[in-house]
């Protein structure tokens, strides 16, 4: 099938795009429209987020401002979702719902932007609320509705698909956490050394932006450390460690890094927790505060917590990643 | 029992403690007055980038429990913005200094556990129908005391002698304290405003600016941290309303009138053309009020926020559009326990003149 590529949809490559991307650039691509992701983020990038954005935004929100306007110019629309939640009852930050309008608001020459809404906890939207909004944003490009259904549908699968791949099973985590399975096979560890095990924790935008978290995948990778990060840990432990809680923690990202954080301090079959945190982010100012004092009051398991923001130097950061995978190799012994 | 106590929230202390009051509650702390020493003690054991207000309240709390309080009251909910969250940490935190205390939390998103903490927890076991009783009056005296709120920021730009409209202020709070029964209540309320008109010499010959403060609400209500803001403005000789107030959480006048559309409902509606859904706090209310008030034909607008507050940098940067479209000055000021006095008064004054010029020109 030949499909002519005229409509240009832009998508940022920021915040929740890290986490949502099968299922949004499956979809536009399914509806014979052409997706225009922006680059991975660069020095340039960085530099006109500072220059464009509120002055008082978190860093991952700033660098959102960046990757708007490294695409704006190239593209039809561009395609900012006003994120809710997905949760019965918990939320997500509010930068999610705002930015769409914030963006707009600021910058009247941006090109249109497609913004639906979606949220279960505070609007009650389900299955026919989702259903409504692949049909309006469907129909700005194709007459056809059957093709925004196998659209929808093939989004849905990759989704699905992503989440498969990336989420590991208990039975892979618990293999992994006991015995000498690696799970990164890019070790070449010294003889008769078993490389030290880590778990990176973040938010998505964070751990997979390799600019904004300068580079600590690559990191751990050349220290020869064997790392899980956050998003690949099983939503079910995840949600034990949250019923643990005498409180609903009901911003819905931050349970998957907190319930990490508690899931590894009261397993202890790790060597260290690194957690990365954004400068300003208020949701992380929550959850770092909580985790620190969970790895305070049962300190078997050392807890490093690293804040990143338009300033942080690489330098800085190697030394003190070095020195805590020092600290974590002698308590091994 | 143990004696309870509560964090300082401006002029809202006084329902505070009417409320527990009412519910037989006598043995109370009440906090103080948040001081500087109380930002600096809340502040160092505070998470880094947490909101203001978490670190004025847990500031007040530290000093209330060393005044001897035990059981510790504070509101919760779930929504966009961390105050749901201000307990849970709050406690951690309390808890490894090693202070001995425990929590009440009235989570308004829940009214069944609501009534049932004020009945289990907060009283000594009250009927039902009691605590409903009790909620009356308190919803009551409440008008009541935003009512004083709002006559005194009024009064006291227009006043002759300085700092008399404060006393007559003072005076009505104890007697708003003081005065029992639901039919006394709601007639204290009518003879407020003449209270005020009695008793306050007016300055009749000035026509003063009129400016309203929107924002977070935590900042806008409570002085010290506001530094005095309204009182501030008055002494420029403006004078001050806020929309800002317990209403647009718990309304009961909304629930029990169908046909009255409130203060809420009104803005949301405003709003909607530039920031369709809630995103916490008080960002809707905030373009909402800015637009209603230049309906009303008011000469400016102060949007104070505290330093990292989520919902409020949302609508701080959409702010500036509203302003230009609607030909409404609005002057954003963010507020934590280190903004320093004299660049604020500066900035006020420099806000001000520029409202007055702008009133001289549209004059002639």
């Amino acid at each position: 099938m030949v499909v002519k590529l005229t409509m240009k949809v832009g998508i940022p490559r920021a915040l929740l795009f890290y986490k949502f991307f099968p299922m949004w650039t499956t979809f536009f691509r399914e509806l014979g429209v052409k997706v225009i992701v922006s680059p991975n983020t660069t020095k340039q990038i960085k530099t006109e987020s500072v220059k464009h954005a509120p002055d008082e935004d978190c860093y991952s929100t700033k660098l959102y401002f960046g990757h708007v306007m490294a695409i704006k110019d190239e593209v039809d629309y561009l395609f900012i979702p006003r994120f809710g939640s997905s949760h019965k009852t918990n939320v997500s930050c509010p930068k999610f719902i705002g930015l769409a309008e914030v963006l707009q608001s600021m910058f009247p020459d941006l090109p249109p932007i497609i913004m639906p809404f979606y949220s279960t906890a505070k609007s009650g939207h389900g299955k026919r609320r989702l259903i409504y909004l692949i049909f309006s944003i469907g129909f700005k490009f194709t007459k056809n509705p059957f093709r925004i259904i196998k659209a929808a549908r093939r989004a849905y699968k990759e989704q699905k698909v992503h989440y498969e791949n990336l989420i590991l099973d208990e039975k892979t985590l618990h293999k992994w956490e006991q015995t000498e399975y690696l799970l990164n096979n890019f070790l070449s560890p010294e003889e008769g050394e078993r490389p030290i095990k880590i778990a990176l924790v973040g938010h998505s935008y964070v751990l997979n932006d390799d600019f904004a978290s300068l580079n600590i995948q690559q990191i751990l990778k050349e220290h020869g450390v064997d790392y899980i990060t956050s998003e690949q840990l099983p939503r079910s432990l995840v949600e034990k460690q949250m019923d643990k809680l005498d409180y609903n923690l009901y911003f819905d990202y931050e349970r998957e890094i907190l319930g990490t954080i508690m899931h590894f301090i009261e397993r202890k079959s790790i060597d260290g927790i690194i957690h990365l945190i954004i400068f300003s982010c208020g949701p992380d100012s929550i959850t770092g505060e909580m985790a620190a004092r969970y790895a305070q009051r049962d300190p078997s398991v050392p807890l490093l917590q690293l804040t990143f923001d338009e300033l942080t130097s690489e330098t800085g950061l190697e030394t003190r990643i070095e020195a805590f995978l020092d600290l974590s190799r002698r308590r091994k012994k | 029992m143990m004696s309870i106590t509560y964090p300082h929230f401006g002029s809202l202390t006084y329902l505070f403690e009417i409320f527990l009051n009412e519910l037989g509650r006598y043995d109370i702390v009440k906090p103080k007055n948040p001081s500087r020493k109380t930002a600096i003690i809340g502040s160092r054991h505070s998470p880094e980038f947490i909101c203001t207000p978490f670190k004025i309240v847990l500031g007040t709390f530290m000093e209330s429990i060393e005044a001897g309080a035990y059981e510790l009251v504070m509101g919760g909910f779930q929504a966009h913005c961390r105050f749901g969250y201000y307990w849970p940490v709050l406690k951690m935190i309390l808890e490894d200094l090693g202070y001995d205390f425990r929590f009440i939390i009235l989570d308004q998103t829940n009214p069944v556990e609501f009534l049932r903490v004020l009945k289990n927890d907060v009283s000594d076991n009250l009927k039902l129908f009691q605590i409903l009783k009790t909620l009356r009056i308190v919803w009551n005296k409440f008008c009541c005391i935003e009512l004083v709120d709002k006559l005194l920021s009024r009064y006291r730009a227009v006043e002759f002698d300085k700092g008399s409209s404060e006393l007559v202020a003072e005076k009505a709070f104890k007697l708003i304290v003081e005065e029992k029964g639901i039919r006394n209540i709601k007639d204290l309320k009518k003879k407020l405003p003449g209270l005020f008109e009695k008793e306050v010499s007016k300055d009749t010959k000035v026509n003063p600016l009129k400016v309203a403060i929107i924002g977070e609400i935590y900042v806008v209500l409570e002085p010290s941290l506001n530094l005095e803001i309204h009182k501030r403005l008055n002494e420029l000789g403006v004078i001050v309303d806020t929309p800002v107030s317990l209403r647009n959480y718990v309304d009961f006048e909304g629930i029990f009138n169908p046909f009255k559309k409130s203060h809420k409902q009104i803005t949301l509606r405003k709003a909607k053309h530039y920031l369709e859904h809630s995103c916490g706090g008080d960002a809707q209310a905030s373009i909402g009020d800015t637009i209603l008030y230049k309906e009303k034909d008011w000469d400016g607008m102060v949007h104070l926020y505290p330093f990292t507050c989520m919902p409020e940098i949302i609508s701080k940067s959409i702010l500036p559009q509203i302003s230009k479209e609607h030909n409404m000055p609005v002057i954003s000021l963010t507020i934590d326990e280190q903004t320093g006095e004299a660049g604020f008064q500066t900035r006020l004054e420099a806000f001000v003149d520029l409202l007055e010029r702008k009133k001289e020109s549209n004059c002639k």
